[in-house]
């Protein structure tokens, strides 16, 4: 018999927001003390009060819109309750009845071709604290920090059938919501997390067989390796009786390369889901709507759509810029700074991905700004700066965004002389201090005539047009 | 409700009813059972969900940080600290 995998993914994000949902707490707790970043109200002292972050609504909406979603226009938090010591008011603050974003539709590509996955909800949420086990055996040490850094939650339907498609589907996540600036969505550093519920029934049946959820994958690759394993097992349990599937909550242990059962999968009665007497509806009206829909941004494959049209760029570059919203900025400010798209695009892809690249910096980390990048490639292509030099100041530009390129190239000597004079000299100077290479490029050996003129450049530190220098070399040789 | 749930019920409150009494709470109950029941039988589904029952909306606040607690302040109350941390009773093996 054949089976089919049915997959439905619980996506948590951490919103980019500056302050804590519910209070104004600092959210980010990277480097920070154990509890440096909390007050009464995220410890869950009784009697305090939330007020809901206006940045995480706008975000929640941005989210819902790139997803698809329609927007619900009242919506409402609602307390979850759970007992852990991670969890300080001993419920967590989320979205049940009215969720800010419902109904969504978002398309994946695999190599089976295009596949609509239906957003079931996208909901705010809270952020549990961190429990540490290993600072002392007898305690268990708790860190309110990332309590209440907001969240969002996005649930999908089970529309997948595959870790391809699962994959497809994240990537399609984190590319829209890093467009939409709302998120990092670093599954490494934590700030995108993934659910998966599972089940397995027989290819072309219409009943749902008995699901799992996996919990505790922390990359792309461990997500893989648990939906095989997982349904792995489901098959073997319904084709060989090995075991009997059970509804539950199973942790994915990656260095043993399988799944543990954690508990028997809550239901949404064992939460105990009310309405938060202490957040009143929040009340989406029409300006609210429109400034978040008009600040959207053009969507990955409307933007490659219009840098192939509108630029003229092939495939290749139009893929590698539009990876990130910070690059596609960049790209096109300096386009239009220097009036010459393509050769921005060269510059994007092979000078300053390289560096980002260099300095381990996802692309979304980019601080230059296309306007200075833009001038910079004037300087170039005007024959002012050569490239070389250019790449030293494009360096300077990263350690330092208010650097103006034409100004921090005069201060630093990096500018293109035409004193003739100069160069005359240099190559006077080089040639005969080697006449073993100027033989033997006179022998018919072209590398020489290339080490005699890299010297010169080198001794002209950079700043020289090289087709001049290469007349000047070649003809002096010449006369010898 | 039956006589076996009102048995345990009487036995949690510390109640003794009368059979008389017991028969009344009995007819009482499933009378509410039936009322609940005409409420499900009632089409809802294209009346929209009442969010509150009174015509009010939350205020919002600006996504700017701010500290005005010290943990110090915050851990005064607590049963035990160490290192900045809280310290509950140990919750994995
Ligand atoms: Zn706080």
């Amino acid at each position: 018999m054949k089976y089919e995998t049915v997959i439905g993914l619980e996506v948590h994000v951490e919103l980019a927001t500056q302050s804590k949902i519910f209070c104004s707490c600092s959210a980010h707790s990277y480097g920070a003390e154990p509890n440096e970043h909390v007050c009464p109200a995220c410890c869950g002292m009784p009697g305090m009060l939330p007020v809901v972050n206006k940045r995480v609504v706008d975000y929640g909406m941005k989210a819902g819109l790139m997803l698809g979603c329609h927007i619900n226009r009242v919506t409402t938090f609602d307390k979850k309750s759970y007992y852990y010591p991670d969890l300080p008011a001993a419920y967590q603050t989320t979205q049940w009845f009215a969720p800010v974003a419902v109904n969504g539709l978002v398309e994946i590509e695999t190599s089976k071709g295009k596949k609509g996955v239906r957003i079931k909800q996208i909901h705010m949420e809270e952020d549990a604290g961190k429990l540490v086990h290993d600072i002392r055996e007898d305690t268990t040490h708790v860190d309110f920090n990332r309590t209440s850094v907001p969240l969002i939650e996005i649930v999908s339907q089970p529309d997948l059938s595959s870790a391809e498609e699962v994959v497809a589907y994240l990537d399609r996540l984190k590319n829209l919501l890093r467009y939409a600036r709302v998120a990092e969505c670093e599954m490494a550093h934590g700030t995108m997390r993934c659910d998966v519920n599972l089940s397995v029934r027989p290819e072309g049946s219409d009943k749902l067989g008995v699901r799992t959820e996996m919990k505790n994958m922390n990359s792309i690759e461990a997500i893989k390796r648990a939906i095989e394993y997982e349904t792995a097992r489901h098959i073997d349990a319904l084709e060989n009786n090995t075991e009997v599937l059970v509804q539950e909550t199973r942790r994915w242990d990656d260095i043993k390369g399988k799944s543990f059962a954690m508990r028997t999968k809550e239901t949404a009665g064992d939460y105990r889901y009310f309405p938060d007497p202490n957040v009143m509806p929040v009340v989406i009206d029409d300006n609210w709507f429109d400034e978040i829909k008009s600040s959207l941004p053009e969507f990955p494959e409307v933007k490659r759509e219009r840098y192939m049209s509108e630029y003229g760029l092939g495939e290749y570059d139009t893929e590698q810029i539009t990876k990130s919203i910070a690059l596609c900025e960049c790209f096109e400010e300096a386009a239009k700074t220097c009036g010459d798209a393509k050769n921005a695009a060269n510059w994007i892809i092979s000078e300053v991905m390289s560096i980002l690249n260099l300095r381990q910096m996802t692309y979304d980390m980019l601080t230059v700004s296309g306007k200075s990048l833009g001038e910079l490639i004037t300087l170039v292509s005007g024959g002012k700066v050569g490239r070389a030099n250019a790449k030293k100041i494009l360096a300077a530009m990263f350690d330092d965004a208010s650097i103006n390129p034409e100004e921090y190239a005069n201060a630093n000597g990096f500018v293109i002389s035409n004193d003739t004079g100069l160069i005359d000299k240099v190559v006077k100077e080089v040639v005969e201090s080697d006449p073993k290479s100027v033989a033997d490029y006179k022998g018919g050996k072209e590398k020489a005539l290339m080490a005699l003129f890299g010297r010169c450049m080198k001794e002209l530190k950079g700043n020289c047009d090289p087709q001049t220098l290469r007349k000047i070399l070649i003809e002096y040789i010449d006369k010898i | 409700m039956d006589r076996v749930i009102l048995r345990r019920l009487e036995l949690l409150n510390q109640l003794s009813l009368t059979e008389t009494q017991k028969d009344e709470v009995i007819a009482f109950f499933a009378d509410r059972e039936n009322d609940a029941k005409v409420l499900e039988n009632i089409d809802t589904s294209n009346v929209e969900r009442m969010v509150h029952v009174m015509p009010v909306m939350t205020v919002v606040r600006e996504d700017i940080p701010s500290q005005p607690f010290s943990r110090d302040d915050l851990q005064k109350g607590a049963p035990e600290t160490d290192e900045g941390y809280w310290c509950v009773p140990r919750v994995v093996e």
